[in-house]
């Protein structure tokens, strides 16, 4: 039976590797920002919902629209005052300034809140269940719950929406865009408002499963990164694609050759999808 | 003309009032200073802090009960610290500064045995002590170096206890799993508990690397609980410690024992685990309660009393261990009733003294001489189970089934 524990297990966590991506293939595809501090942001819904459960009781389920609402507005307010003023410009100026971005926020955290290891544990962190011999623990199976409804209110958001049409219209010719009466830079603003709610809400997921720590962004910026790449920038059913192809690889190759072939394995997925099908899993071609 | 003279002997008159108060400090400072590069910042923060706090604690300590003697006179200590950033690069830049353009008398070392490694190299090749308390891997010691000398156990032996309790338990361990995170000190823990679970005939039926960064153990926890050990012995940083134990508790795997290398002692991590820490071992050179002690600090517990009413937290091992440290300087500079590197590096290989964190006795190879208490939470406290060869108390054993729990 572990074969089949070990699909599950992946499962389970790719789905939570997706949504994490979701927020980084939304900006990137959308305004061409490679967020180097979609970590930090992940960081700070971990915390939100941290502090929230400790401080206020609330069980971390519950308080998630809370945290993605706050993160929204973070996002917002910080793409309007100061991403936007380096939108369109050189790949290596974004780079540099959510660099930036992210260097300050998790050192304010540090300095804040101290790099003492969290740990969000409602009453029913640890249960599992048993089905046919597999034991699923219940908070990843809620995860992976709350992260296929998010995606789904998501995808419907892009898709069914006015906003959901305008994000994807500036996406594809800005200056149509713009001649429709779309207001570009509202549009920017929310968007990277969503990227960063979703963003959060991946942090208040995550936060859930694994210790809280300022600098637990790091790692996840990169993994999401080779997430959005996997499934296709742009394509937001990529990222979950992607996400559930990095968890399926990352669980079979540590059960099956060894825990320290993951990374191996993932990026050496990357190095040749990237040879072979460049635009992604689920990338069309002319996405540039 | 006549400006020009005035302002040349203003510059005069700057200049020598400078050089005579220069003259001045120069001849009223008595100090020693220690220096060292640690980890305020990144990876390895949490504990860099530890020893951040000790070093301050124990000079200040040792300052107020009249410093060190020198050839009749008292000497200050003081503390240079840099920020190593948990970068080993960094830290070797920074150890080098201290000695060529800071000048600082004697060195403290970094938290880790990846950053002590290349770290001790700096005092060996400019010959200048450095004592550390953070890294307990033998490949520190078996380079046949001079100049470091370290305050924590043996990694290869830190299992040792454990593994004398397991086979005397009833009914005795006989499989174990070994998981251990890819550094320096893990790997070092790995390759003694390899040799002691054969000379003990535990039957190893797991042994597997993970990278130093892993979070997610489900995959590692799945193939355990498919082999049902008896035993799962843990090589990791704190980090590791919690997740595994949470991670086993939601993967339902019930080893009859599960033993962490780091973790256990310290109180954030039982504080953060809160009940499911309960029944797990760990091992420690040191607890707070332990009758010991010595001069400027009485005893360890008078030393976690201080330590917690300056920090606002609990002391653990990695603490007085770094108190030791600057414990050793002390009494060495005195022993030798000299500043000069190679005498002080002579009196701390010849050391015999007794300290709030034990006997400080270092081996030829610069390794202190210590064991390991293996300990077990037991309803939130740190329970001394088995030390030096026997049983100190009854362990909870086997540990109850999660689902057994309440």
């Amino acid at each position: 039976m572990l074969i089949l524990q070990v699909l599950i297990n992946g499962i389970l966590l790719g789905g939570l590797y997706g949504i994490m991506a979701l927020g980084m293939s939304l900006i990137w595809g959308v305004m061409n920002i490679v967020n180097i501090a979609h970590g930090a942001l992940i960081m700070l819904g971990a915390y939100i919902t941290f502090w929230a459960f400790t401080l206020l009781g609330w069980d971390p389920f519950l308080s998630l629209p809370v945290t993605v609402l706050l993160l929204f507005l973070y996002g917002y307010l910080l793409q309007r005052v100061v991403l936007n003023l380096i939108v369109r410009a050189q790949l290596f100026i974004t780079l540099l300034i959510t660099f930036g971005i992210e260097v300050v926020m998790v050192n304010l955290a540090r300095i804040f809140w101290t790099s003492d290891l969290r740990q969000v544990t409602p009453a029913y962190a640890g249960t599992n269940f048993s089905v046919g011999g597999l034991t699923i623990p219940y908070v990843r199976f809620w995860v992976f719950l709350t992260t296929v409804i998010l995606s789904v209110l998501f995808l419907l958001l892009l898709e069914r929406t006015r906003l959901g049409r305008a994000i994807r219209a500036t996406t594809q010719e800005l200056r149509a865009a713009r001649l429709t009466g779309i207001p570009v830079a509202q549009i920017y603003a929310v968007t990277f408002g969503l990227g960063a709610a979703l963003a959060g809400a991946a942090g208040a997921l995550w936060g859930m499963l694994f210790p809280i720590t300022p600098t637990m962004g790091g790692a996840l910026t990169l993994k999401s990164f080779v997430v959005a790449v996997l499934g296709g920038l742009g394509t937001m059913m990529g990222a979950i694609v992607g996400g559930l192809v990095l968890g399926l690889a990352e669980s079979f190759s540590s059960t099956y050759l060894g825990p320290t072939y993951p990374n191996a394995i993932s990026f050496g997925l990357l190095v040749l999808l990237l040879i072979f099908r460049p635009t992604g899993v689920l990338g069309r071609r002319e996405q540039g | 003309m006549k400006h020009g003279s005035g302002r040349r002997w203003i510059g005069v008159a700057v200049v020598a009032v400078v050089l005579a108060v220069g003259a001045v400090a120069w001849a009223a400072t008595d100090t020693i200073v220690l220096g060292s590069a640690i980890s305020k910042t990144g990876k390895y923060a949490r504990e860099g802090k530890f020893y951040v706090d000790a070093y301050t604690m124990t000079v200040d300590a040792i300052n107020k009960t009249g410093g060190v003697k020198v050839g009749g006179k008292s000497y200050k200590l003081e503390l240079k610290m840099y920020d190593d950033q948990s970068d080993p690069n960094l830290c070797v830049r920074l150890f080098t500064q201290l000695v060529t353009s800071d000048k600082v008398n004697f060195l403290l070392g970094p938290y880790s045995s990846g950053i002590t490694i290349p770290a001790s190299s700096v005092a060996e090749k400019y010959q200048i002590p450095m004592v550390q308390g953070g890294g307990a891997s033998e490949k520190i010691f078996d380079r046949g170096y001079k100049y470091i000398f370290g305050t924590l156990p043996r990694a290869e032996f830190y299992f040792l206890s454990a593994t004398q309790a397991a086979v005397n338990l009833n009914p005795p361990v006989k499989t174990a799993a070994l998981a251990y995170s890819n550094e320096a000190f893990d790997r070092s823990v790995a390759e003694g508990s390899r040799q002691l679970l054969k000379e003990y005939r535990i039957e190893k039926v797991y042994d597997e690397q993970y990278p130093p960064g892993t979070q997610d153990f489900t995959s590692i926890l799945a193939v355990i609980k498919s082999k049902n050990p008896d035993l799962i012995l843990v090589a990791g940083h704190a980090e590791n410690s919690l997740n595994f134990i949470r991670q086993a508790q939601a993967a339902d795997v019930n080893p009859k024992m599960y033993v962490f290398t780091v973790g256990p002692p310290t109180a954030d991590f039982r504080q953060a685990l809160g009940k499911v820490a309960e029944h797990a071992y760990g091992v420690t050179p040191w607890l707070p309660d332990m009758d010991i002690g010595g001069e400027v600090f009485a005893s360890a517990r008078e030393f976690s009393k201080q330590f917690k009413a300056r920090f606002g937290y609990e002391a653990d091992y990695h603490v007085a261990s770094g108190a030791a440290d600057v414990l050793v300087y002390k009494f060495a500079i005195e022993k030798a009733n000299s500043l000069d590197p190679q005498k002080v590096r002579d009196a701390i290989a010849s050391l015999d003294v007794e300290t709030l964190y034990g006997r400080v006795k270092f081996e030829p190879n610069g390794q202190i001489a210590l064991g390991q208490v293996l300990i077990q939470i037991q309803q939130g406290k740190l329970v001394p189970v088995y030390v030096a060869g026997k049983f100190v108390a009854k362990p909870i054993y086997p540990m109850p089934k999660w689902s057994q729990r309440k």
